[in-house]
């Protein structure tokens, strides 16, 4: 599960391009949203869907479904491995 | 007035560090919204009153292009998945609304996109924005930017007294 932790970190920092920061500086039991942790935002929430669906196959139905999804890196991380398809 | 400008193919990750850093929303933006943004930083950075709300400032962005880079940008990753994120920057007002949220400026905000840079058209727009009772200043910026690495890139900041004498 580290190892996924440590890749997911990694795609995220890229894929919402967030400069100078390290799979290090992120808490993975952080919430993801929110003034806490990354603070990310709606956008991000969707890049974040893509993200999943690009490298997993997996598919959310709902941004709101992401809500639970993203909650923290580490519940990410336990989605995918329990969903992914790829 | 005070006049800033950014050399085209410039650095902006380097010039962010130096003139704001405290932004990091800042590597999200388009090239057009990152030039305006570190413009507006280069213009107001020595104000006093920084970051108080106001609402007699007005925002006014005039281009050629404006936002085709990123527009570009989008299109190709359609092909693949479609980027929220590079979907967002697909108008070409929305720099204007950065310069507006970074500086909480609540006064009007424009982005006009001329055929090509004629300062006389410019500058008559500007009059026009200055019509009302309210705005007193505004960041006035040309940024034509074809593409992430080319630019003109200009920016003044301009008083009522300035432009109606």
């Amino acid at each position: 599960m580290n190892e996924l932790i440590n890749e997911l970190k990694l795609k995220v920092i890229e894929a919402l391009n967030l400069e100078g920061m390290t799979p290090e500086d992120i808490d993975e039991n952080a919430p993801l949203f929110g003034d806490q942790g990354l603070g990310l935002d709606s956008i991000d929430v969707l890049e974040l869907i893509v993200l999943l669906e690009k490298n997993y196959g997996i598919r959310l139905a709902t941004p709101q479904e992401g809500k639970e999804v993203f909650k923290s890196m580490a519940v990410m991380a336990e989605y995918v491995a329990a969903n992914r398809k790829k | 007035m005070k006049h800033v400008s950014i050399p085209s193919g410039a650095d902006l990750g380097a010039l962010y560090r130096q003139v704001a850093g405290d932004y990091p929303k800042f590597f999200k933006m388009d090239v057009l919204s990152k030039l305006g943004f570190l413009l507006t930083e280069m213009l107001v950075a020595d104000e006093t009153d920084r970051f108080q709300p106001r609402e007699d400032r007005a925002v006014l962005v005039f281009s050629r292009e404006g936002c085709v880079a990123n527009d570009r940008h989008y299109a190709a990753s359609m092909a693949d998945f479609p980027s929220p994120a590079l979907f967002v920057y697909t108008l070409p007002n929305i720099v204007a609304g950065e310069i507006a949220i970074r500086n909480k400026y609540a006064g009007e905000t424009s982005a006009y996109v001329l055929e090509k840079y004629d300062e006389e058209q410019l500058w008559a727009l500007v009059r026009e924005a200055f019509q009302d009772r309210c705005t007193q200043s505004a960041v006035v910026a040309w940024i034509d930017c074809p593409s992430d690495t080319v630019w003109q890139a200009d920016a003044w900041l301009v008083s009522r007294e300035e432009i109606l004498k």
